[in-house]
This record gives structure tokens, C-alpha cells and sequence, in this order.
């Protein structure tokens, strides 16, 4: 019995033999670990190495001033204060433009690996930070879902070599996109912070200790209070910590990451990617989005950040040989209002553009960026393209899962990754 | 606007229309009224033989499995054996797991000490004296505090000051219910002006613990003027000409009505309304003429409103009572309430003229609060966690590292991930994953192992041998006995507890230091006898509030 569930929890194959997910999720993900289990092959190795890394812009990232409808004369009308001016804008076509801190991803962009997909909302989107971030994560539009669409595509997930980081958020909170009933997902503040500190009047370096604890764990109940949630957790840390101070010893970054969390979580991911530590699905936050007042400075600093991080993060892959297998996404829970407020900010809005970044991205700006003179009732963009077809892109066309599945319903795809 | 909107028993304390004035009152200023006693009668909608029936029944029904997913994973005779299903909180003294129950949920946990001070006052005694905190002294504490010289200027001094304020306070009650207004009613000082204005948040924090059980409607008054919030949710930058909507927004869908009981359009009248309130120094003031005095309909009323008007719509809307209420169920009993749990409270809170002492008494009386249900029904949070382990072990160190610790754990005072707080007072399994879980194994290790003491000395915070000796522990199952029950109520399986011994016994020659001698005379290894510590406040069941 405990011998079961350990297994179960090591081994996604059994967790999906066991029907104790959605089988369908990952039938070809399924078939495909059969088949590298049974001859190893390179192709399928080469399928189960894609990684996919979703950077989270938390509360509400001003969209139009991130990709910038620079020659729109209603932008500079709307936004008299905020507005960036064409001058400083970093044009990617006649129509759109770059940040001027988001400089470092214009060198991704002339060498084909940027895609931007404009307009993405939902209908009748939420002007509610958290029944936006509840929509986008959980797929529930009336924002009350509790499994994250991650969640599910992780718990699905097949490794038949029982990794502890199939799946990792960077951060001390896991992100409701990582949510599920089956699987909990890693989460790792600093590789100095993920271990287990021994008793030095221990001559065993802890282990006795640790056994005795892991029995406590393994005998808790399985029927009492948070049995599972425990007990998964204290597997997934005792697992990880030693493969992740394993990894570390030898891990050495090709670039200088930007200083501060966000540079440091990429740079664990980029640590789990080079040293094939098994992760097929990253997770990090930025914060600090929601820009009501005194907007300027601050979203400078942010999207400065993101585009140092993401840079030196595309960069450190690359000088591995590891870029070819990861696909970057970033999302956040919607735009801003079109026009300024009077406090030199912008209140919560609708639509906004999405990053996806990667080897294997067609570059491109795809979607339509919402019309200026076609507001909604609120003074918000209309959206263009749902979400959920982005999701189904990067699913269907990049995991090889079935989208049909994870979201319940089936959304076109998007060309900003091949066929496959 | 109607005119019985002013005619209810909630007028705010402050003296707005004097804000005027040279010297503005800060909400500070307020003075609490004692919580009036709960109404008289109080039938609970669900009786607590029928509540408990439910339980029992289901039981039978279930079988061995479910027996421990209904009690909470209690095992029923135990529960029965102590009282915890006959007699919750009946008779002169309150059983071990009522009182250490109560005194985990209420507060932070209990030393041995203090347990032996609220069993002999019974359930609703023990009840009382968290309640009418202002009958108990609390010097000691602050004395000890003012001997650390703690910079409040600081951010992370900030965060200690507060942690060990909850660590020493004999109030344990009134902590824990400012840090429920400080999950609720959040501001983070990374956005209250900068360094020079970190001090907005400890006087944000005096505010919420002076008025922890005033109405809804002062709290909101005050909460509504304080200098943090005035610039965390932008009110300050909000105009006449512009309103600003972040406040107005969050204030109905995350303070007092919660999303579905308002409109967009509530959103734009509320912010014109609220206009008028502006940062001054580290105090606030009302400024009438950059008040928008346009007439507004904000929730079905219409007129000039102002700040004032704004709440007394909302503490009297009929959605209020019901949202402050599941929230204080959620974090002092457990989380999913049903209207019937939560009944109780939303009359309470109506009948009390919205007093807030009213329905926290109505709340720890309840048979919910005392249910198998509710016992160990959550995780605890980093601070409880934190906390917790500092007054049960008594220990008395100085907390440079618990800033740090409770972070890495998933919860930073004073800075909460956004503005509805911690995801973990709503859903307590969230603050579990497998690095916090880590950092709480670290922190127990910090604590027996290396920690230092007030002192900076590196000497462990625990004093075991001293322990052993004050009460006389003379076998390995009595040192387990002894912290077993003020940690977990004495409620460990037997099993469990054998588990326990065997490390604490096995002669496998890996756990070395320097040895404890129990009072029979024999000695084991240090790092046998605290390892068994470790063990126990790192297992599955400590982990559960």
C-alpha cells in the first residue's frame, strides 16, 4: 500500500495507469515514454526534452505601453503623459514598437526567435485582479476553478525516471496554474535555501534522522488531514534537495543574470534545464504590474528586469546547447485602460499582448493589436484572440499534449510555433 | 442618500470635521470600547448535538477510512476520551485538546505554563480572559521589547518587532486578530512612500490592534484614512478632478462585499465619492475642497456622498456581515463554512450595531469552533508556525532570524503578495509546498540547534537539559510525553509515539553530543534527545493548527 502510492507519486506513468488522472491528456506523451523505456530512442528523448517556461507579469501589465501602437495618433491622445514617444520606441514594423527598456529583446527579435501575440483577452473579461488571475490559470471564466491548466498538463506528464523537477516554480508560493489534485509541484525559493540543514552532533550527516522523519511521513494515515499533501511534499523535497545541490555543484551560468529574484529564478531554471535535471515545465512571477499611479518609472524598472532576465536566461540556454528545447511564454492578468488616469497611472484594462520566445518560435507579431477607437463600454480594449487558443498553441504544437484536455474544449491554434 | 444612514450606532470616534485643523486626531487616537456581552440567547441554528450527530453518523456509515476524514483524522475514542464530542466546553476545566485548541486558533499556541493558566478557567473563562485582553497586563512584554531597541524605521525590524510581540504578549487574542486585519485590510511597505515612510505601516498596525474589535464601520473609517492605505491602494493621489478607482474597487470586492455585489460603475461613483483624502507627513487629512461634490449613485443610493456615506452603505449592506464573517470563520475555524455555520455571526454582527468583539465571541462559543471538524483542520501558517515553536519552547532570543525565516516559509508581515493577502488564510494547504515545508524542518533545527540568543551568543535557544530537569523528566517516554502535551494536546497515536522512543532509545552510536541526563540518572546523546524533538515538530501532526 505505501509501497503504491510512493511509486504513484515517483512514476507519472503509474499515476496515469492507475486512471487516477486524465489519461487522455498525455496519451502520446504516454506512448512516447514507453517507447524511450523500451529502446531508448533519440526521438522520443528528443520529444520529452521540451521545456516550457511561463513567466508570470503579476497585476496587470500595461500592454499598450509595452508593445506600443507608436504611429496611432489616438495612443498619443489618450495618453499625453504616459505615452512613450515614437522617437524612443523601438519599431518592430510600421505599426508596433518596443519599449525602449525592452531593448535586449529586440536582438531575439532580429534573430528570429520573438513572437508577440496581440489582443489576447477572453469575453467579458474581469476587471478583478483575482478573478483575472483565477480565469487565466484555471480556465474557469466565472473565476472560481481551482485546478491550474499547468497542474494538469503536469500531473499527466510522463517520467519514467522518477525526476523530482518534471515540473518547478520559482518562489515560496505555488502558483495556482501549477495547482492540482494530483501533483505537486516543486517549489524552490534559492538552491542555498532547498535543503535539509543536518544535526551536526550527528555523525551520519543526518540521515537516521531524516529515515526516522521520512517514517513519519510515510506512516501518517492516509485518510488524516492533508495526508497527501504532506507526505508528497516531504517526497518531493528529500528527492530534490540532493539532485538540486548535486546539480549546483557543477552548475556554472554563462552569463551574468540580472540581480534580484527575478534573475536568481531564472538562473535555478536555467540550472535544472543545463543539468538535465528532467524539467519539462517552469514556472516564475515578477510582480509589481499594477501601476495606478506614477506609472513611468516604475513600469520602466519592470519591463527593464524582464527583458534583462529573459535575455540572459535565452542566452545562458543558448551557450549550453539547450535553447532548441525550451519554449518562454509570458502572461499577465490583463491590460491597462487606455487612457491615463489623472494620478499619472492607469487603471485595470483588458487586452494585452503576450511574449513568446524560444529556438523553436516563428518570429513574428500574430493576433491583431486591438483598435484605439473601438473601445468597450469601460473605455477597454476589445480582444482579438482568446487566450485559451494560445495556451492550445504552445500544448498542441510544443508539449505534444492534448489541448482538447487540459482545457477543456478545443481552441484553433496559433502559427507562432510550427506544426508539428 | 436617505437620512437613517447616519442613525446608525456607528458614528466614527474620529472627529473628522476637524480635520481642519492644525493638528488632525489620528485614527490612533480612537479609544476601544469593552466588547459588550454576546446577545442572550443565541439558538444556533444547528444544535450541537445535531451538528455532532452529523459526524457520528457518518461514521457508522463510512467505516475506517472515513472516520478519519470526518473527525479531522482525530481517532473518535480519543476524541470521546477527551471530551472533544460530549462536553466541549462544559464543566470547571477545559480538556487538553479544548484548551490547547482554543489557545492555537485564538492565538499561537501555548507553553505548558500557560496552559496550566486557562485549563482551571473552563471554556468560555478562558474564552473571556483572550476576549477582555485589556484586564490582562501585558508590561513584561512591552519592557522586553523596549530593551531590544528595535529600529521601526526598518522594514525587516519591523517584522520582528511584530513576531515577537505575538511571541510574548499575554494578549495572545488580540495579536492574532490584528493579524487577521492585517491579511484582510493589507498594505506591504513597499509601496507607502518609500524608507522615510516605513512607519506608516507600524502605525497602519497600532490602528488595526487599538480597533482589532471595534465595528466594522470605525475600522473601515479608520482604515480608510490611514496613511499606509492611503497610498498603497492610491487614495492619496486620487483627485476632485480624477478620481482615482484602485481603493474604491478593492474596498468593495476584497473588504467588505467581495465580487458580484457591485458594479463598474460603483467602482467610478465610489472613487468620487472617497475623494477628498490626502497623505500629510506620516498623519493624514481630509482636505472638503478636493472632495468631488458632484451627486454620485453608489449602491443604490444617491447624493453628495462622501467617505463617510461610502461606509455606512457598505457596513450596512446586506452582503458585509456575511463576507467579514466567512472570512473570520475561514482563519479561526475552518475554511468552506456553510450559511449555517456562518449564520450565527451575521446576526451577531447586525444585533451588536457591527461590533466585531460581538462576533468573535459569538465565533469561539460556537460548536463549530470546538468541533471535530475544526480541530487541526488547517495548516499552520509561517507565523503560527514561527511563533508557535517561540512561545511553546519559551524561548527568549532577540529574533534577528525570523524575518527571513517566516519569507522563506511564504509569509513576509507587512508585505503580503498583493492586496488580498496571503492565499493561505483562505486555503490554509496553500502555504505548503516542498520548500516551505523544508524551511520549516530548518527552522525547528535553527531552534534546537543553532540558534543564538538574545545575546548573540551560539549556544541552542533550548535549554533541554534545564527542561528535563525543571519538570522532572525521567524516562525517554515521559520527555516525549512532556512535549507531546502542549504541542499536540497529547493527541499522538500510539504508534506514532513508539516511533518516537525508537529514536530517542536506538543505540545506533550516529547521534553523538554532548548528553542529556534524565532525572532517572541515565544518559543519552544530545543529538538523540533532540533530534526526538526535531522530530516531533517537524511530523505531519504539528504542522496542523
Amino acid at each position: 500500500m505505501k509501497l503504491t502510492r510512493r511509486a504513484m507519486i515517483r512514476d507519472g506513468l503509474l499515476v496515469v495507469s492507475a486512471g487516477m488522472v486524465m489519461p487522455a491528456i498525455f496519451s502520446r506523451g504516454v506512448a512516447s515514454a514507453r517507447a524511450q523505456a523500451l529502446d531508448g530512442s533519440r526521438i522520443a528523448q528528443t520529444a520529452s526534452d521540451r521545456t516550457l517556461i511561463i513567466v508570470q507579469m503579476a497585476g496587470g501589465n500595461d500592454g499598450l505601453n509595452t508593445v506600443i501602437p507608436f504611429t496611432d495618433p489616438l495612443y498619443t491622445q489618450m495618453r499625453p503623459t504616459l505615452g512613450i514617444p515614437g522617437t524612443k520606441v523601438l519599431p518592430l514594423d510600421t505599426r508596433l514598437g518596443l519599449h525602449p527598456n525592452l531593448q535586449p529583446l529586440t536582438k531575439l527579435w532580429d534573430e528570429g526567435h520573438l513572437a508577440i501575440v496581440e489582443g489576447v483577452g477572453y469575453p467579458n473579461q474581469s476587471l478583478s485582479h483575482f478573478q483575472a488571475m483565477d480565469i487565466w490559470q484555471t480556465l474557469d471564466l466565472n473565476g472560481n476553478g481551482g485546478e491550474g491548466w499547468l497542474g494538469k498538463l503536469v500531473a499527466g506528464l510522463v517520467d519514467q525516471e522518477g525526476h523530482p523537477f518534471k515540473a518547478l516554480d520559482i518562489g515560496v508560493q505555488t502558483a495556482q496554474a501549477l495547482q492540482s489534485i494530483s501533483a505537486q509541484v516543486p517549489t524552490v525559493a534559492s538552491v542555498k535555501s532547498y535543503a535539509i540543514a543536518p544535526d551536526p552532533a550527528d555523525t551520519d550527516r543526518g540521515n537516521a534522522r531524516l529515515q526516522a522523519l521520512m517514517k513519519l511521513y510515510n506512516s501518517y494515515p492516509g485518510t488524516a488531514p492533508y495526508a497527501a499533501l504532506l507526505d508528497t511534499n516531504a517526497l518531493n523535497a528529500q528527492d530534490g534537495s540532493r539532485q538540486l545541490r548535486q546539480a549546483d555543484a557543477t552548475y556554472r551560468p554563462a552569463v551574468t543574470y540580472p540581480k534580484g529574484p527575478f534573475g536568481d529564478g531564472l538562473k535555478v531554471l536555467a540550472e535544472a534545464l543545463v543539468q538535465g535535471l528532467g524539467l519539462r515545465v517552469g514556472y516564475v512571477t515578477l510582480g509589481g504590474f499594477d501601476t495606478h499611479a506614477g506609472q513611468q518609472a516604475t513600469h520602466a524598472l519592470l519591463l527593464q528586469t524582464l527583458a534583462g532576465g529573459l535575455s540572459a536566461f535565452y542566452n545562458d540556454l543558448a551557450a549550453h546547447g539547450k535553447a532548441d528545447n525550451v519554449v518562454i511564454m509570458t502572461w499577465s492578468e490583463f491590460g491597462r485602460r487606455v487612457e491615463e488616469n489623472g494620478s499619472l497611472g492607469t487603471d485595470h484594462g483588458t487586452a494585452a499582448p503576450m511574449f513568446v520566445l524560444g529556438n523553436p518560435v516563428n518570429k513574428g507579431i500574430f493576433g491583431e493589436p486591438p483598435s484605439l477607437s473601438s473601445l468597450d463600454g469601460n473605455g477597454n480594449l476589445k480582444y482579438t484572440v482568446d487566450f485559451r487558443s494560445v495556451y492550445a498553441t504552445v500544448l498542441d504544437r510544443w508539449m505534444g499534449a492534448s489541448s482538447k484536455d487540459v482545457l477543456g474544449g478545443s481552441f484553433s491554434s496559433q502559427n507562432f510555433l510550427p506544426q508539428p | 442618500m436617505s437620512i437613517d444612514m447616519f442613525d446608525q450606532p456607528t458614528e466614527p470616534r474620529m472627529n473628522f470635521d476637524q480635520a481642519q485643523d492644525d493638528n488632525p486626531p489620528t485614527p490612533l487616537e480612537a479609544t476601544q470600547a469593552p466588547i459588550p456581552p454576546a446577545p442572550p440567547q443565541q439558538p444556533a441554528p444547528v444544535s450541537r448535538r445535531k451538528f455532532m450527530g452529523k459526524s457520528v453518523a457518518g461514521l457508522a456509515a463510512l467505516g475506517g477510512a472515513g472516520v478519519a476524514a470526518a473527525l479531522g483524522g482525530v481517532a473518535l475514542e480519543k476524541l470521546i476520551q477527551h471530551g472533544g464530542l460530549t462536553t466541549p466546553f462544559q464543566g470547571p476545566a477545559a480538556s487538553s485538546m479544548q484548551t490547547g485548541h482554543l489557545l492555537r486558533r485564538a492565538g499561537f499556541g501555548a507553553s505548558p505554563e500557560e496552559i496550566a493558566l486557562y485549563k482551571p478557567l473552563g471554556f468560555s473563562g478562558a474564552v473571556d480572559r483572550l476576549l477582555n485582553y485589556q484586564q490582562v497586563a501585558d508590561d513584561d512584554l512591552e519592557n522586553r521589547l523596549k530593551a531590544l531597541n528595535i529600529n521601526l524605521n526598518s522594514s525587516t525590524d519591523q517584522q520582528r518587532w511584530w513576531l515577537l510581540r505575538m511571541a510574548w504578549t499575554q494578549r495572545p487574542l488580540l495579536e492574532k486578530m490584528t493579524l487577521f486585519w492585517h491579511g484582510v485590510l493589507t498594505s506591504s511597505f513597499r509601496k507607502v512612500g518609500g524608507p522615510r515612510a516605513y512607519m506608516r505601516m507600524i502605525n497602519q498596525n497600532q490602528f488595526l490592534r487599538e480597533h482589532a474589535f471595534d465595528t466594522f464601520d470605525n475600522i473601515l473609517l479608520g482604515i480608510t484614512s490611514d496613511p499606509a492605505m492611503l497610498f498603497y491602494l492610491d487614495l492619496t493621489k486620487s483627485t476632485k478632478k480624477a478620481p482615482n478607482e484602485n481603493y474604491a474597487r478593492e474596498l468593495m470586492e476584497l473588504f467588505t462585499l467581495g465580487l458580484g455585489h457591485y458594479t463598474q460603475q460603483d467602482v467610478y461613483e465610489g472613487a468620487s465619492a472617497l475623494t477628498g483624502w490626502h497623505i500629510k507627513g506620516l498623519t493624514s487629512r481630509y482636505y472638503p475642497q478636493d472632495h468631488n461634490d458632484l451627486v454620485k449613485t453608489y449602491l443604490g443610493h444617491t447624493g453628495n456622498l462622501d467617505y463617510k456615506d461610502v461606509i455606512n452603505i457598505l457596513a450596512n449592506n446586506p452582503a458585509a456581515p456575511w463576507f467579514i464573517s466567512r472570512k473570520l470563520f475561514t482563519f479561526f475555524v475552518y475554511e468552506n463554512p456553510s450559511t449555517d455555520d456562518l449564520k450565527p455571526l451575521v446576526d451577531t454582527y447586525v444585533q451588536s450595531g457591527h461590533n466585531m468583539g460581538a462576533v468573535m465571541r459569538t465565533l469561539l462559543l460556537s460548536p463549530q469552533f470546538s468541533s471535530a471538524k475544526a480541530y487541526r483542520s488547517r495548516l499552520k501558517s509561517p507565523v503560527e508556525f514561527t511563533v508557535g515553536a517561540y512561545r511553546a519552547l519559551g524561548i527568549n532570543a532577540n529574533g534577528s532570524g525570523l524575518p527571513a525565516i517566516t519569507t522563506l516559509m511564504g509569509q513576509t508581515l507587512f508585505d503580503p503578495p498583493n492586496v488580498a493577502g496571503w492565499p493561505g488564510d483562505k486555503v490554509s494547504a496553500l502555504w505548503l509546498n516542498s520548500g516551505t515545508w523544508m524551511t520549516r524542518l530548518n527552522y525547528i533545527d535553527l531552534l534546537l540547534v543553532r540558534g543564538t540568543s538574545a545575546h548573540g551568543s551560539s549556544t541552542s535557544l533550548v535549554d533541554l537539559q534545564g527542561t528535563v530537569n525543571k519538570y522532572k523528566l525521567n524516562s525517554p517516554e515521559q520527555f516525549v510525553d512532556h512535549f507531546s502535551s502542549f504541542l499536540l494536546d497529547s493527541n499522538l497515536d500510539s504508534n506514532r509515539r513508539t516511533q518516537l522512543l525508537d529514536y530517542f532509545t536506538a543505540q545506533d552510536g550516529s547521534r553523538g553530543g554532548r548528553p542529556i541526563t534524565l532525572t532517572s540518572g541515565k544518559s543519552y546523546p544530545l543529538g538523540r534527545v533532540r533530534g526526538t524533538l526535531y522530530l516531533l515538530m517537524a511530523s505531519p501532526e504539528y504542522q496542523l493548527n
